[in-house]
């Protein structure tokens, strides 16, 4: 298995609070609403936020964006309170880009340290396994090219 | 902004969801091929070498020249861009709601869930 996953995307962030506030922010229907979605971050408004927080259980993040409904729906893949959290991410329709979100939070003083890896694989269901190696190689490949200069 | 990009994303990703093709992006990587020797290795016919190489195109990662009778094929990386501004997009996108929960944990206090704490 490579080392390096397909496409990612890291984001590091310090919180004050502890890592059990922030561990249940990401869990919590009430909290969900408040900071991940709704007004206070975009111009949306939140028409459902339903999860079953536990291993294999499901979660839809519904939203309405001007005339638009946008369903944020996912499966929970590891929960281990509250240093790490994994789960399935995709817009419902949009079933090309399925993703994978990793939390890890470690404590830093009285407050932690948060890290999220967005994976997307496209194909992460039907060539899991059998065919990732390659796939992970070709995009590697692919970047590198993208990168070095005089490509065009 | 992911709605405009998810088509075009959807080619790329189709294009590279395949190991023949993906194979064939990895011998262009190194320098342009004629259909034929795209094909070589697979040992299949031109004309279904060229059906994968149509979804290439189409995809935009790679570009065909037509010398005389010979079609030459070279990679074109540069819709790779798109793969990029997805990953920026998500960046945002998480960052911005970092933020918003941070803030929100700021200006709420942590529940009184100390040993010594009363109730309510």
């Amino acid at each position: 298995m490579s080392a390096q996953p397909p496409v990612r995307v890291r984001v590091v962030r310090q919180f004050s609070a502890s890592p059990e506030r922030v561990f249940d922010a990401w869990l919590d229907p009430h909290w969900i609403g408040r900071w991940m979605f709704g007004p206070g971050v975009r111009d949306e408004e939140v028409l459902r936020i339903v999860n079953d927080a536990r291993v294999g259980g499901t979660f839809s993040f519904l939203v309405r964006r001007k005339t638009q409904e946008i369903d944020h729906v996912g499966t929970y893949l590891a929960i281990d309170r509250p240093h790490h959290l994994v789960f399935t991410w995709a817009i419902e329709k949009e079933t090309a880009e399925l993703s994978r979100v990793t939390i890890d939070i470690v404590p830093r003083g009285t407050g932690c340290e948060l890290t999220l890896t967005h994976e997307v694989d496209p194909k992460w269901a039907e060539y899991a396994g059998r065919t990732e190696a390659g796939w992970t190689t070709m995009l590697g490949a692919l970047a590198r090219a993208f990168d070095a200069p005089g490509t065009a | 902004m992911v709605e405009h990009q998810t088509a075009r994303l959807d080619g790329i990703f189709h294009a590279l969801s395949d190991a023949t093709r993906r194979e064939m992006l990895h011998t262009l990587s190194q320098h342009e091929r004629s259909v034929g020797e795209l094909a070589a290795p697979f040992r299949m016919s031109l004309a279904a070498a060229s059906k994968h190489i149509k979804v290439l195109e189409r995809a935009g990662l790679v570009r065909r020249n037509v010398q005389g009778r010979t079609h030459m094929c070279r990679l074109a990386p540069e819709p790779l861009s798109a793969v990029q501004e997805w990953l920026r997009f998500y960046e945002r996108f998480w960052t911005d709601r970092l933020d918003a929960l941070d803030a929100l944990l700021q200006t709420e206090p942590p529940p009184p869930v100390r040993k010594k704490g009363s109730p309510r």
